[in-house]
């Protein structure tokens, strides 16, 4: 239906629909009561079969010429910041909070780095422990029932 | 009056109970136990301290060399089973420390950080399980429980390779709060497990009637191409257009084989793990 094609950038939110990813798009909009400015959610479905974003994760989306299915409007165009994971657009380096990674490396090596200390190089990419030791890749909820079984995102 | 009460059984016993509905449905809730705030499934703990060796001395007599050659009377004073309990607790936060810290002098980065706090943690609950009145320790371990898991929030948004990585080494689970509080209550809880219950019927009927049709399909082929052949054939011997093709009956037995494979297939594998099954 829609033409325009428009983009918009948003955050990865849990999901459990397949093939498709939830995005929110936050919004500050005008309380002209109180003249001032709160945050507004709405929520996108774009389609994504391969999954390439990630809970928390700073994604471009497309709208569609026709949507897809009732609720996936949308189409992921590209992540743009990995959750945890940032480059800095005019370095191109690599940074945690305030420090670019190298310097943190630097750091390590002046003081003597552990043999056991974490590694960059070595790190596999995200997602390993999704569902044994790492639960944000879906909604938890308080446990209000016990049938016996393994409710792993019960809280 | 009379009137009326033929009136209230005339109409159908839903509409009387508007108010207050009671669902005819067998599903049984079970509230679920609570568990204390600083039990390890509650705070995320996989992992437990490693035991104690019976003669590991303290942590500021580690490498003393008087001690070396000293009187065994005078050695047991430094063992860490004759001192005080803090003690002990230092020496597995120093420990833990060790095992994730970037480098000898760090203690303070995120890593040394909540290693020392899991230490503690580990440390506490061990205390609590044999003294469970002890409120004091129950307060500053729910603190501590809290406190890492904000820090662990953090990390995973600052740096999630190693935020991956630290609950490897430090075995625990991190799960995000939920997106609201709410109470427990029996209404909410029952209200849920029928939607659950729907929702699997609704399935379950679904896949049926799909089986069902499925089942349908190699008799209505098989029907449709002897029809069809029957069709052909009467119009070419009456000399009348011709609308049924050759291609249209080659098109539906192609079908009818694929079909007959994948039920062949299925069959086979079915066979197969009740094989299986029955070996076992």
């Amino acid at each position: 239906m829609s033409r325009r094609g428009l983009l918009l950038m948003g955050q990865c939110m849990p999901c459990i629909k397949q093939n498709a990813s939830k995005i929110r798009i936050r919004r500050m909009e005008l309380d002209k009561n109180l003249n001032m400015y709160f945050k507004k959610d709405e929520f996108y479905f774009a389609h994504d079969p391969q999954k390439v974003c990630k809970t928390g994760d700073v994604v471009l989306i497309k709208e569609l010429p026709d949507r897809l299915t009732r609720l996936i409007t949308h189409n992921v165009e590209k992540v743009v910041y990995p959750l945890g994971d940032i480059t800095d657009p005019l370095t191109g380096k690599k940074v945690v909070v305030g420090k670019y990674r190298e310097d943190i490396e630097m750091a390590n090596q002046l003081f003597g780095k552990s043999e056991k200390a974490f590694d960059y190089d070595k790190a596999p990419p995200r997602g390993r422990l999704e569902g044994t030791k790492d639960f944000t890749h879906g909604e938890t909820y308080i446990k209000y029932h016990e049938d016996g079984k393994d409710q792993p995102f019960a809280v | 009056m009379n009137k009326l009460l033929n009136i209230a059984q005339a109409v159908p016993r839903q509409f009387v109970r508007e108010y207050a509905f009671k669902s005819d449905l067998k599903i049984k809730w079970v509230r679920p136990e609570k568990i204390a705030c600083y039990k390890p499934e509650k705070s995320g703990d996989l992992g437990k301290l490693p035991p104690l060796k019976p003669d590991e001395l303290l942590l500021d007599f580690k490498d003393c060399k008087a001690l070396e050659n000293a009187d065994e009377s005078v050695k047991s004073q430094y063992k860490l089973s004759n001192n005080a309990s803090y003690l002990t607790t230092q020496f597995y936060r120093d420990e833990m420390v060790k095992e994730v810290q970037r480098h000898a002098q760090d203690y303070g980065s995120m890593e040394a950080k909540l290693g020392k706090m899991t230490a503690i943690i580990r440390r506490y609950q061990v205390h609590m399980d044999a003294h469970p009145r002890d409120k004091m320790i129950k307060v500053r371990l729910k603190e501590l429980i809290e406190k890492r898991k904000k820090f662990l929030k953090y990390l995973r948004r600052w740096d999630y390779p190693r935020f991956e990585w630290i609950l490897e080494k430090l075995e625990l689970v991190y799960k995000p709060p939920p997106t609201h509080f709410h109470w427990i209550t029996r209404k909410e809880s029952l209200q849920k497990l029928t939607d659950t219950y729907c929702e699997n019927l609704k399935e379950e009927r679904l896949e049926a009637y799909h089986k069902q049709l499925q089942a349908q399909q190699i008799p209505f082929l098989e029907e449709a191409i002897k029809k069809m052949q029957f069709v052909r054939q009467e119009q070419i011997s009456c000399d009348v257009p011709v609308t049924v093709t050759e291609e249209q009956i080659a098109d539906s037995k192609r079908q009818l084989a694929q079909l007959k494979e994948l039920q062949q297939a299925e069959a086979a594998a079915s066979s197969q793990k009740q094989n299986e099954d029955s070996f076992n």
